[in-house]
């Protein structure tokens, strides 16, 4: 997973995740929306039409905090959700 | 949301599992049923040597019956990139079959004996020697761990009151699983797919349970249905830490 960060201001991030598909960015994308600091959070894949550009880009826009923190919190929390879940299901599996 | 998951089994056997998830928000389901398709790798026959290849076939089309012959992939003691050597000779008269595949790793065995490669003929022969790599469903469908995965929405049936007794009987056709007003988890295969079989003469309503999920797994044989789940959640939580450690810097 190679960052490159296209845009960034202090509230504000466009940044481009090498090698990444839906898979795991609607799942970012989801729990950036349910970090408290994220007021807009986005991805877009747009294969063909940006010439050539294959790579997801990821917009972030935040209340005032870092937007890299936020991002940092968001993949934390997926962390923590697949964490859960994997308990819950190894749990239920056992029983 | 809270981040608590609650998962219930409805069927659960070796390769195939049904259960019910609840917490999950859209993005996570999908999420977890991708992952089980394409990142989850398997083992699969990728390049073929052939010693003697007399039968009706081209080496090329048995190559691509070989690499779709599913392989028990231990996941543990393999990385992606790694291989194994099998090998198989048969002589004609005879059907070539999966389980005549003989293999360098006891690990590694063809997940179903009775797949037919190729009927040799009389004075027909195929020998070869072949390197099965492990890659994930990305690079080619072979390499699928879950050939049947996917989720609906768990329904709730709710009994509303009695059809008017001059109503027509219509069947009224779900399926999936659904849930009764008990709670009771309730796969549709057990009535018939049929609500009025369940419940005859009743009015009933059925309404989707808001962030509950009904997956149904089905792997090839490579690894059991508990594995491919895991798997694809330890997969999106590896690019989480990853991703996660990359802005930490």
């Amino acid at each position: 997973m190679e960052l490159r960060v296209i845009d960034k201001t202090d509230e504000e991030l466009r940044i481009e995740v090498a090698g990444e598909d839906h898979t795991f960015m609607n799942v970012l994308k989801g729990a950036l929306l349910e970090t408290e600091s994220v007021v807009a959070a986005t991805y877009d894949m747009n294969p063909e039409q940006s010439g050539g550009q294959t790579d997801p880009v990821l917009t972030i826009k935040t209340d005032g905090t870092d937007p890299l923190d936020a991002l940092g919190d968001a993949a934390g929390l997926v962390q923590t959700q697949m964490g859960t879940l994997r308990d819950a299901y190894e749990s239920a599996a056992g029983a | 949301m809270s981040d608590e998951f609650e998962v219930e089994f409805i069927e659960r056997e070796e390769r195939s599992a049904r259960f019910v998830v609840r917490g999950l928000t859209p993005a996570i389901a999908n999420g977890i049923r991708r992952a089980m398709i394409t990142d989850v790798p398997t083992l699969s026959i990728d390049t073929v040597r052939f010693v003697e290849n007399s039968s009706v076939m081209f080496d090329e089309m048995i190559g691509l019956r070989l690499g779709l012959v599913p392989l028990t992939t231990p996941l543990d003691d393999f990385e992606v990139g790694d291989d194994v050597t099998l090998a198989l000779d048969v002589e004609g008269p005879a059907t070539a079959y999966s389980g005549d595949i003989e293999t360098s790793d006891e690990l590694v065995q063809p997940a179903d004996e009775n797949i037919p490669i190729i009927e040799l003929k009389e004075g027909q022969r195929l020998e070869f020697e072949a390197d099965a790599v492990l890659e994930t469903g990305k690079s080619h469908a072979k390499h699928q761990g879950g050939v049947a995965v996917g989720y609906r929405h768990l329904q709730k049936v709710e009994v509303v009151g009695d059809a008017g007794e001059f109503d027509e009987e219509e069947p009224n056709i779900l399926r999936g699983v659904v849930e009764t007003e008990e709670g009771e988890l309730v796969a549709t295969d057990e009535f018939g797919n049929d609500l009025t079989n369940r419940y005859p003469g009743k009015e009933v309503e059925v309404t989707d349970v808001p962030g509950a999920f009904v997956f149904h797994v089905e792997t090839d044989g490579s690894f059991t249905a508990d594995e491919l789940l895991l798997r694809a959640i330890d997969s999106i939580d590896a690019r989480a830490a990853e991703l996660e450690d990359a802005v930490a810097v």
